[in-house]
């Protein structure tokens, strides 16, 4: 089947996907987690309980694993200040509390199974190394204010 | 002493020549297989990403402006560290990926009757000069980081496009088939590094 076509095929289930979940969703960092979540690792298809009463889960999985790869590109071509601001939005929409979240994330390296499984190994090797950047920086900026919760 | 530097200066860069010529030879021995690649690759279309625009992304100001307005010293320096990595990569990658381009072509070229050798020797020397260019830079960046070497690296990406053109011009005339299959490569933005 050429592309073309099987883009025609999944392009309800694309719409549907995005006007229903991911638009829900506070930023596109909400949104890369919430696909790569969807994902099962061990067979790499994507599970949407939703669209699986529409669509069959052939379409549903291809039509997730290219949102996921859109939003992916999207993260790494946003400058670092965008990805900081992403990657706060979806800090903030988790209710888990910052230094432990940027802790966890920092050790166990969590951001590394939001890549898509087909994507561009120097895309990759970029989103990996703004996200640590991007960490690192917020880090330096909870310093100060866990600081201040101390003092008080 | 000081007479001989000169002629020791003039050895070097003849022996790097050679060195990179003789590479050049023994690449253009390899098996068909491995020249076929880029077909191979096509098939394995996937990410919107494209290459030349992961390379502006990289060495592109915007953020090394955030960093050093907006965060201590101990982040740029972190800063640098990465995108010099990256930086590295980028030129790797680019230069593996003419390396197969020109394997390419040389195969094709070795086939056509109607072989231009101005076009071909005019193809080879950019090749040449991208390669010693490419090594250069890697030591640059090394050495100096990735923001004191962007100009450097602009005028490469212009130098990997115009040869990337050339290519394509000839490859148009010599081989119709491996041509469309470059310019999928290229400008479909579907290989995989």
């Amino acid at each position: 089947m050429s592309p073309e076509a099987k883009n025609i095929e999944i392009e309800p289930a694309v719409r549907d996907l995005r006007n229903r979940t991911l638009k829900k969703l506070p930023g596109d960092f909400s949104r890369l987690v919430y696909l790569a979540s969807s994902r099962d690792y061990n067979t790499g298809q994507y599970y949407h309980d939703g669209l699986a009463f529409l669509f069959s889960q052939n379409v549903v999985s291809q039509a997730m694993a290219l949102c996921h790869r859109e939003i992916f590109d999207r993260l790494v071509y946003a400058s670092l200040e965008e990805l900081i601001e992403e990657l706060r939005n979806y800090i903030s929409s988790t209710n888990e509390r910052p230094e432990e979240f940027l802790k966890s994330w920092k050790h166990l390296g969590s951001y590394r199974v939001t890549i898509p499984s087909e994507c561009d190994e120097l895309g990759a090797e970029v989103f990996l190394s703004n996200v640590k950047m991007a960490l690192a920086i917020l880090e330096t900026r909870q310093k100060p204010a866990s600081q201040d919760e101390q003092s008080a | 002493m000081r007479q001989l530097l000169p002629y020791f200066g003039v050895a070097t860069l003849l022996l790097a020549v050679l060195a990179l010529w003789a590479r050049q030879i023994f690449l253009t021995h390899k098996t068909r297989i491995e020249i076929q690649l880029p077909r191979k690759r096509e098939a394995a279309a996937v990410s919107t990403a494209s290459h030349d625009d992961l390379g502006e992304r990289i060495f592109g100001l915007e953020d090394w402006d955030f960093v050093s307005r907006n965060t201590p010293f101990e982040i740029q320096k972190l800063f640098l560290h990465e995108r010099a990595a990256l930086a590295i990569s980028w030129l790797r990658r680019t230069r593996t990926r003419i390396s197969l381009v020109m394997r390419t072509h040389l195969v094709a070229a070795r086939q056509t009757e109607d072989l231009q050798p101005a076009n071909e020797l005019k193809l080879a020397l950019s090749y040449f000069v991208f390669l010693i260019l490419c090594d250069l830079l890697i030591g640059c960046i090394w050495l100096r980081g990735p923001i004191r070497t962007r100009k450097t690296i602009g005028q490469t990406l212009r130098a990997v496009a115009w040869l990337r053109r050339a290519i394509e011009l000839l490859m148009a005339r010599v081989d119709p088939a491996n041509c469309k299959t470059l310019r999928t490569s290229f400008n479909h933005r579907t290989v995989r590094s």
